[in-house]
């Protein structure tokens, strides 16, 4: 998981380059580098943020080069571990995001030939490769040494001696190009070159492209040109930017009662009583499906598991929700089966794999995502947008409420398909659904009150989340939320499972965060409650405005407006989200940098 | 240049529409009335905007994330002392000569880009008013400020102080030493500059609009809803009637048998019909649904609603996220209304709903009424007096 970009046009690189490596720092920020064709090419490398790399460089005038950001992957962090590569004689450079599987092997074959390597790194690989096959043309090196090498990659390639070419090529790992005039770009994403240009052409798999100035040329795998399409980006660059906020992460929390309208936007109607979906997916929602699994990793790996319990209590068909890396090696695949896939990116390496699986054994996919013309729209036979704009704090938070309500949506949409449900209580699902933004911004207007709460427990050592039904996968996720920004130990269990094992690391000092609705498991819950109590933590439960009762269990009581027993789960996972990102304020933590994690995990 | 816009208050006696979003965030058009005000100053050629928050900034800086073609830098005031304190706030961003206005007041390009292109050091905008004691009451001769009094027991002169200023960036001194003696507001530090002989230069203003009770936002909505031109998009099915300058946002239905007079604005996201009524001059927020067989007149209402079929609205405002059930009439007509001991008469007024109140079916409201926010109100209900937050009519 690394950022890439490569640029040529009339402004100085190093410039264009910094301020796109800033905005895709998000991807990983161990280390970062760039080159810079200045009549000779010069390599500028440093370890940490890329901050420290801006000092050390100093003026150059070229208006052609490559950078780099990078989250080590081969090689430990370090200068000379740090993209770009270079090849021997110090004339090619070539920044990389992926895994080279056959580095070890090429690599000894190229020392053999007298290749001296400096860095402990795969693509370090590359540019010994293509000076190997460089005869007088750049793009003819890079095409013959790709086909050598196995893995997934993207890489972006200049050459010293072709002062004017930059060279990209894809294969599993994220690459656009941005057109601009009189200028071009490349780079792992979108908001990376929103400053510059809203135009973009999407690279396939397998296709590399030259670019100068003002031309822009892209060849399949058999190196036969193939005409593009440029695509217009509605994004805005201020979608990314903090706006005011301490961190992306808050404004992304804050961004959710707008963001649950964007993706309710166009798909639901409270006259007419519908719901409404390309034609393309009600197609795929409307085949005969036995049953449902869904594929994804990480925080969308547990919006499945949520959706698990919204599709199945509307539908009744069974739903298997499995994590993608898993299920793309052992997987069973069922042709009668539709295949969910969540991924927030549309890149993520063990989703596409996954995804990829499903098709080959003729399944039927469907992918949620966040990202048009992302490779797994391309990928799956169906795709329905989150619509919730870029997200760039590391921590999931509108994505996560976004998937969610996508997966009741397809439950609405299939359920209606199969008559399974009656007009009244479709009504009452939409009603609820034009609820869910008043009800985030009630539970944002409670911010200050949770902060007060999790002054108990930023000093804790562990902290447990439990619930029953749907608050089951809401509690891994605010454990997920909380450990990874706060660095506070958090487990989520499943309430009745804390006395098969869970017990025995309950102590005094490890908070408790009850989630509670008032459905038919409530006195199963508040039971649960009694059996922590008599260990002796403290109590947080998080219970519904007409709760009454539960202030007589709970040590502290955080509340959200509920009307409906299904969808509480959003402001739920939006209470949960305030009670990570305070808890980490107020430790001090890097909030939208936690250490070792990276934004989209584009690596296996 | 630059310009510092105080955006820092609450409105309390806007309250209930305040009592989640600070009142430069209140909606006239569709439109939050800071985002006026930062507009005029932005194509005035303004290219860089301090914005002072401080009561619920996040409102603020989450509807402003997309603002584009003008540098928005925020600076929090955590206290809101006054007008003076709160420009202070903004001392570190300021080098020169810059402009400052408050968030509440509806301006115009034209205005501000007089009081720019006015050559002296010190310059302020002033505005003909009918209802001057309201305000701070200037007194001018041959151009130049001599004296600002505030809120006036008597009629003293029809000119008031919009409270927008053109300043170089010593001001900042004034400000810290009257600050340091507990004196907190604009208006003091330029009488002060007055007595000490500084020629502060008049430009006379051309819109300037101010809010200051619930009701306000009627009249001004109204002002505003002039200005709109008719554009449509969304779906608007056959058999549809709009006449005059009709404005409907995106992803918008309106359903069939619809009659709509313009100026009237639809937001994104709508859901109206079939068979409604909407009259001038009427705004209603994105993402709201009104029902079948509704008449609305003259009315603000705000994002999220659901009003249920039969309903009749008039000279109303109603916040967001609320919903009434059928049948939901309100009476409009004259009343008396207090507000902090300020008494106000009104010729035609309906009611004022807070954000987030639901009210059942068939429930009819009489003149004037203020209903707070999150309130309940059970069906076959009639309101004749007011009801604060978080209550419940059984």
């Amino acid at each position: 998981m690394c950022g890439i970009i490569g640029y040529t046009g009339f402004r100085e690189a190093k410039n264009v380059l910094i301020e796109c490596l800033k905005r895709l720092d998000y991807r990983g920020y161990d280390s970062a580098g760039i080159g810079v064709i200045d009549n000779k090419l010069k390599v500028f490398k440093e370890v940490g943020e890329i901050a420290n790399l801006e000092k050390e460089i100093p003026q150059i005038k070229g208006c052609i080069g490559i950078g780099h950001t990078r989250w080590a992957t081969h090689g430990k962090v370090s200068k000379e571990n740090a993209h770009p590569h270079t090849n021997c004689n110090k004339k090619i450079a070539v920044v990389h995001n992926g895994i080279i599987e056959n580095f070890k092997k090429l690599k000894e074959e190229l020392e053999k030939s007298g290749h001296k390597f400096t860095s402990q790194t795969d693509t370090e690989v590359i540019a010994h490769l293509i000076d190997e096959e460089y005869k007088d043309n750049l793009e003819d090196a890079v095409f013959s040494a790709l086909k050598k090498i196995q893995g997934s990659y993207a890489i972006v390639v200049v050459c010293e001696d072709e002062p004017r070419k930059i060279v990209g090529a894809r294969k599993e790992s994220p690459l656009v190009i941005g057109v601009g005039d009189n200028e071009n770009f490349l780079a792992s994403d979108i908001p990376a070159l929103l400053k510059y240009t809203n135009r973009v052409v999407y690279l396939e798999d397998g296709e590399s492209c030259v670019l100068t100035k003002n031309s822009i040329n892209v060849f399949n795998k058999n190196k036969k040109e193939v005409k593009k399409k440029e695509n217009i980006i509605e994004w805005d660059i201020k979608d990314a930017e903090k706006s005011g906020f301490p961190h992306f992460m808050l404004k992304e929390i804050y961004d959710q009662p707008d963001t649950i309208h964007q993706t309710l936007r166009g798909r639901i109607s409270e006259i007419e009583r519908s719901i409404n979906f390309p034609e393309v997916v009600e197609k795929l929602l409307n085949n005969n499906i036995n049953s449902i699994h869904i594929v994804a990793c990480g925080t969308s790996f547990y919006a499945g598991l949520a959706g698990k319990y919204l599709i199945e209590q509307i539908t009744g068909i069974p739903v298997f929700v499995e994590l993608a890396s898993e299920y793309r090696y052992f997987g069973t695949r069922k042709e009668s089966s539709l295949v969910i896939a969540i991924t927030q990116s549309g890149e993520t390496a063990d989703t596409l794999g996954a995804l990829k699986e499903a098709k080959n054994s003729g399944c039927r996919t469907l992918v949620v995502t966040n990202v048009i013309g992302s490779t797994a729209t391309r990928v799956a036979d169906g795709f329905i947008l989150m619509q919730s704009g870029p997200e760039i704090g590391v921590a999931a938070t509108k994505t996560f409420t976004s998937q969610i309500i996508v997966l009741f949506l397809i439950a609405l949409k299939i359920a209606i398909i199969r008559d399974k449900l009656g007009s009244d209580e479709l009504y009452h699902h939409i009603l609820h659904l034009k609820e869910l933004p008043r009800q985030v911004r009630q539970v944002l207007d409670r911010s200050d009150d949770i902060m007060d709460i999790a002054k108990h427990i930023k000093d804790s050592k562990s902290v447990f989340f439990i619930g029953r039904g749907i608050n089951y996968p809401l509690s891994l996720e605010g454990a997920l939320k909380l450990k990874e920004i706060s660095y506070i130990h958090a487990e989520g269990f499943a309430a009745g499972e804390l006395k098969h094992g869970p017990f025995a690391l309950l102590t005094k000092d490890t908070p408790v965060v009850a989630i509670i609705t008032r459905d038919p498991t409530y006195d199963k819950i508040i039971a649960n409650i009694g059996e922590v109590k008599a260990r002796g933590p403290r109590v947080i439960a998080i219970a519904d405005d007409k709760d009454t009762e539960i202030e007589k269990h709970a040590d502290f009581v955080l509340r959200f407006p509920s009307n409906s027993r299904l969808l509480s789960c959003i402001s739920i996972t939006v209470l949960l989200q305030l009670l990570a990102y305070h808890t980490a304020n107020l430790r001090g933590c890097p909030i939208d940098k936690p250490r070792n994690l990276a934004k989209s995990v584009t690596v296996e | 240049m630059k310009a510092v816009i105080l955006a820092a208050g609450e409105g309390r006696r806007l309250r209930p529409f305040t009592e989640t979003m600070p009142k430069v965030m209140l909606p006239v058009a569709n439109k939050p009335v800071l985002e006026y005000v930062v507009d005029a100053v932005k194509n005035s050629g303004i290219d860089e905007i301090i914005i002072v928050v401080g009561y619920r900034k996040e409102v603020i800086m989450e509807y402003f994330k997309n603002y584009e073609d003008v540098d928005i830098k925020y600076v929090v005031q955590d206290k809101q002392l006054g007008t003076a304190h709160a420009l202070l706030q903004a001392k570190k961003h300021i080098k020169d000569s810059f402009i400052v206005l408050s968030g509440d007041n509806i301006i115009d390009q034209n205005s501000i880009s007089k009081l720019i292109k006015d050559k002296s050091e010190y310059s302020i905008l002033i505005k003909e008013h009918p209802h001057p004691s309201k305000y701070g009451v200037v007194f001018v001769e041959k151009n130049i400020l001599k004296e600002i009094v505030e809120k006036p027991r008597e009629e003293l002169g029809k000119f008031i102080s919009t409270g927008i200023y053109k300043l170089p960036s010593s001001i900042f001194d004034n400000v810290e030493e009257l600050t340091s003696q507990g004196i907190y507001a604009l208006t003091s530090v330029i009488q002060s500059l007055v007595d000490h002989d500084k020629e502060i230069i008049t430009v006379t203003s051309d819109l300037w609009m101010d809010i200051v009770y619930p009701w306000d936002l009627l009249n001004v909505n109204e002002a505003m809803l002039h200005n709109i031109s008719a554009s449509v998009s969304g779906v608007i099915e056959k058999g549809v009637t709009m006449k005059g300058a009709v404005s409907v946002g995106k992803n918008t239905s309106i359903y069939s048998g619809c009659y709509i007079v313009g100026p009237v604005v639809i937001g994104d996201g709508c859901e109206i019909g079939p068979n409604t009524c909407i009259f001038p001059s009427t705004t209603i927020g994105n993402n709201s649904v009104v029902h079948p067989f509704c008449e609305i007149r003259n009315s603000v209402l705000m994002d999220d609603l659901r009003i249920g079929s039969n309903s009749y609205i008039s000279h109303s405002i109603i916040g967001r996220g609320s919903i009434a059930g059928h049948n939901f009439t309100i009476i409009p007509g004259k009343t008396t209304i207090e507000i902090e001991d300020e008494f106000t008469k009104l010729d035609n007024i309906g009611v004022m709903i807070g954000e987030d109140s639901t009210i059942g079916s068939n429930v009819i409201v009489e003149p004037g009424v203020i209903i707070g926010r999150k309130t309940e109100i059970s069906p076959l209900k009639r309101i004749i007096k007011n009801v604060s937050s978080d209550s419940k009519v059984m």
